[in-house]
């Protein structure tokens, strides 16, 4: 994975620009220390990254050519852009209650990437190689959704490692919404802070579909006293793409869900690790997963409950499930449960199959082609993921995405 | 001592009862792992070139090896060098019948209540003693004569079915498997083999019970039972270790062929010394075994009841490769005190309409960390291949930990998986009901853990049903109040 280190670090692209110094150093050195994950690296052993390896990366420039215009939303939202993996703050659109920032080495908290192994290696080497990290700051209930929108230009391959940080104030609440497109061969290797204050509550929708563009992002939500943080993922599948979704629920009452369908064709390649820690008892989260793998698409979903010492009555629940929908594609699971406290319940389930002859026969026994059966069966599988999902024009768009991704 | 020190004594030993030590003249080669030990210990079992060449190729490339330390174990150093890889009680030649065995030994066997004696007779099982390196005496060897089975220490095996030996013996775990089970392919000393002819339904159970005894030893046997087509066995396997406050490796290897409608059946219950209740002392469990569901039709189902050992590491597997095969998985795993298991099994669907079932039941306690650690894959042409698993965790006490790794892998549009886990304590409302009912907390809990494992006990032998549920009682003395 050496050839990647170069490709990735070249050593005199790791800038010493003051305050981020001492940070960049450091990552520098665990990322030569310890390289890339390879496939014996127990949480990256089914990601082939050797197909980052054949790719070559060209230097990320300044903007040249004119910005293209965010999509539109059937809904108001606020916007902000990011093109390229560059933020211009003129151009965002903030809803009242949201002000951004810079990003200061005080915002950034590396204590908890691992050092001694290169299972972090890509978080490192975001914050070796990020070139401006961007703060947004919440207060009070915004009631307008807040839309990061990420998008590369067409011919665009470099690696871009872009940081944010949201940051809810107590009490605070906010419906994010992420919507990544692109089509372009270059690396997307992203690193997204959430941080709840007590009462705050987050509603995060994603919804990305890549083409060659390879993906790798490492989203960590901190969740406090009675703070609540609710996902949704929708992953239409991507050429690479590597997702984890880290949720750490350190205080009372504190909880979080995350839910996600991954509608993959073609020789898409999705990993989705989500963890939640339970780090504090009287704490709860729910988590299902659905993946649907066609044509020669590859699934992979591990989920993480850990319960450590201590936190007593804490609950967790975690379903996944899969559908294997043809001979080449592929879906490999790992829903894992680390429980070390004794007053609580802990549970899940997972199942991999394929459609069910019965419901499809009745289908067309009511007059539907093979086609729609098919179509409707998987849309009714993929929809129940969204069932938690406030109703409201939010969650009409998403089953559209829905639909159009199926 | 006073009467009440007494009693403490007498309580703790009551926690582990096979721990006592047999003071017996041994055999010993020197500690330390090279060549010429290997060169020695084949030439003690007087064995062919090929075996002796099979051996060293293992220990080249166990030397190329680091130890695994993806198990969620907190493992320490272990010291191959300090070990005596092969100790045997003195005796000039081997006995020709049990009247001949040390009767030390066989006073060491009654104590543990293992049958090896013909008055056991009425018991029923054939027995394979296996006393450190060496089996000490196989009962009914006769009766299964007459029958067409074989069953017999590994080493008789090698001097009187060389062939049938040649030809299994790491045809289902290669010594290239993994590091333990290339290192019992260097240096195995003795265990089971076991050949049912085609058409033969074995006419009584068979079992195999290995004792460490000697001080700073390992154990490393090597079981081999060969199912033809259309066979039938079930195998049982016990184990048993002195208290000491050193830690002793156990690193054996199991292989199973199962022929086309060929069934086999292997249960264990696992006891050896886990260490005491400060964690010092214990047994390390490493072990490989593996089933091959080579043909159509054939059928191998593993059942374990561990409840011994201070560190296991252990994952019974099939190879699913005839179509129609079917694998079982069913363990109960039991932790206290400072014990740490890592163990689960293996499903490999290879061929069609294959089929598995895992159900595993896992109990931590006191200060233990006990893991479940599957995988089920399904291969690209295992066509309607159906996997059920069923994963169970109880917590007794605020200090211990439980844990669940199910690796799922689907190649095979056809393939059904379905896995579900759960995670919990002894319910309070089941303790009041039975303490209502007149039980103290202690039998509350061990009539609750007697219910939570009642799927895996039924499939056990009568005789092995009782003394699991026994040891599972005993174990769990002290975890509540």
């Amino acid at each position: 994975m050496s050839a990647l280190i170069e490709k990735l670090l070249p050593e005199a692209d790791v800038s010493d620009d003051g305050s981020f110094g001492a940070l960049r150093r450091k990552a520098q050195k665990v990322l030569m220390q310890h390289g890339f994950p390879q496939r014996k690296t127990e949480n990256w052993k089914y990601l082939p990254l050797g197909l980052l390896e054949k790719r070559t990366f060209s230097t990320a420039g300044p903007l040249t050519g004119p910005v293209p215009a965010p999509p539109e939303f059937p809904f108001e939202t606020g916007i902000v852009h990011m093109h390229n993996g560059l933020l211009d703050p003129q151009r965002c659109r903030l809803p009242r209650g949201v002000a951004i920032t810079g990003m200061l080495p005080s915002d950034i908290d590396a204590s908890k990437l691992d050092d001694t192994s290169p299972a972090d290696a890509f978080a490192w080497l975001n914050l070796a190689r990020f070139d401006q990290g961007w703060k947004l700051r919440v207060e009070g209930r915004v009631e307008q959704p807040l839309a990061i929108v990420t998008s590369c230009d067409e011919d665009f391959e470099a690696a871009i490692h872009p940081r944010l940080k949201v940051e809810l104030a107590e009490g605070a609440a906010l419906t994010l919404l992420e919507v990544q497109h692109s089509e372009a061969a270059g690396l997307i290797n992203g690193v997204l802070d959430l941080e709840l204050a007590p009462k705050s509550s987050l509603v995060h929708l994603i919804d990305r579909s890549f083409g060659e563009t390879a993906l790798i992002q490492r989203t960590t939500a901190r969740v406090s006293d009675a703070a609540e943080y609710r996902a949704f993922v929708l992953d239409g599948g991507g050429r690479l793409t590597r997702q984890d979704l880290m949720a750490e629920l350190d205080a009372a009452g504190a909880s979080a869900s995350i839910s996600g369908v991954a509608a993959l064709g073609g020789r898409a390649l999705v990993d989705y690790h989500t963890a939640i820690e339970h780090l504090l008892g009287r704490t709860s989260s729910r988590e299902n997963f659905r993946i649907l793998a066609d044509d020669q698409a590859v699934g992979v979903f591990n989920g993480r409950i850990h319960i450590v010492p201590g936190a007593d009555d804490s609950h967790s629940e975690m379903n996944t499930g899969n559908l294997l929908l043809s001979e080449d594609a592929r879906i490999n699971t790992k829903p894992e449960l680390e429980i070390h406290a004794e007053d609580v319940t802990a549970s899940h389930g997972a199942t991999i199959g394929q459609l069910d002859d019965d419901a499809r026969f009745y289908l067309r026994s009511r007059g539907l082609t093979d086609g729609q059966a098919i179509a409707l069966l998987k849309y009714g599988f993929a929809a129940a993921v969204f069932d938690g999902m406030d109703a409201g024009a939010l969650k009409e768009w998403m089953l559209e995405r829905l639909e159009a991704c199926l | 001592m006073s009467e009440t020190q007494q009693q403490v004594e007498d309580l703790i030993q009551s926690r582990y009862k096979a721990g006592f030590y047999t003071d017996i003249e041994s055999d010993t080669i020197p500690a330390g792992l090279n060549e010429e030990v290997i060169a020695m210990i084949s030439a003690k079992k007087s064995e062919p070139e090929w075996l002796l060449e099979w051996r060293l190729k293992a220990f080249h490339h166990w030397q190329t090896l680091t130890g695994p330390n993806w198990a969620k174990l907190n493992l320490p150093p272990i010291d191959f060098q300090k070990i005596h890889y092969f100790s045997s009680p003195k005796q000039k030649d081997r006995p020709q019948s049990l009247d001949e065995v040390d009767p030390k030994l066989l006073e060491t066997f009654d104590k543990l209540g293992v049958p090896l004696h013909e008055r056991a007779r009425l018991a029923g099982v054939a027995v394979d003693a296996v006393f450190d390196s060496v089996s000490v005496g196989t009962t009914f060897q006769k009766e299964l004569e007459e029958a067409g089975v074989i069953f017999c220490s590994f080493s008789e095996a090698v001097q009187n079915h060389p062939d049938l030996v040649r030809e299994y013996l790491g045809s289902v775990v290669p010594y290239r498997d993994n590091y333990f089970a290339c290192l019992n392919s260097a240096v195995f000393s003795d265990g089971s083999f076991v050949y049912i002819p085609e058409g033969t339904k074995c006419p009584m159970e068979l079992s195999t019970y290995f004792r460490i005894n000697a001080r700073d030893t390992g154990q490393f046997e090597r079981t081999l039972i060969i199912a033809e087509p259309g066979a039938e066995v079930s195998y049982l396997e016990g184990c048993t270790a002195p208290m000491r406050d050193e830690n002793q490796l156990h690193a054996a290897v199991v292989e199973l062929v199962a022929r086309e409608k060929a069934k086999v059946k292997y249960s264990t219950v696992q006891n050896w010394y886990p260490g005491d209740e400060n964690g010092k002392g214990g047994i390390y469990n490493f072990v490989t075994k593996r089933g091959d569901c080579r043909e159509d039709d054939a059928r191998i189902s593993w059942t374990q009841v561990e409840t011994g050992s201070a560190i296991t590491w252990k994952y019974p597997s099939c190879v699913l490769r005839g179509d129609r095969s079917a694998g079982e998985f069913y363990s109960v795993a039991l932790t206290h005190n400072h014990q740490q298991a890592d163990t689960g099994t293996k499903m490999i669907h290879l061929g069609k309409n294959t089929s598995s079932k895992i159900i595993s039941k896992g109990i931590s306690a006191g200060k233990s960390s006990n893991s479940y650690r599957g995988l089920v894959r399904m291969a690209k042409k295992a066509d309607s291949a159906r996997n059920y698993t069923q994963c169970d965790s109880l917590l007794i006490g605020k200090t211990c930990g439980a844990h669940t790794f199910p690796y799922i892998e689907s190649s095979n549009p056809t393939a059904k998986i379905e896995h579900e886990a759960t995670t919990s304590r002894i319910g309070e409302d089941q303790l009041f009901y039975c303490q209502s009912r007149g039980l103290d907390e202690e039998e509350a809990v061990a009539l609750i853990v007697d219910g939570f494992c009642k799927e895996v006990f039924k499939e056990l032998p009568m005789e092995f049903a009782v003394e699991a549920k026994a040891l599972l009682e005993i174990s769990l003395e002290g975890a509540v109040g």
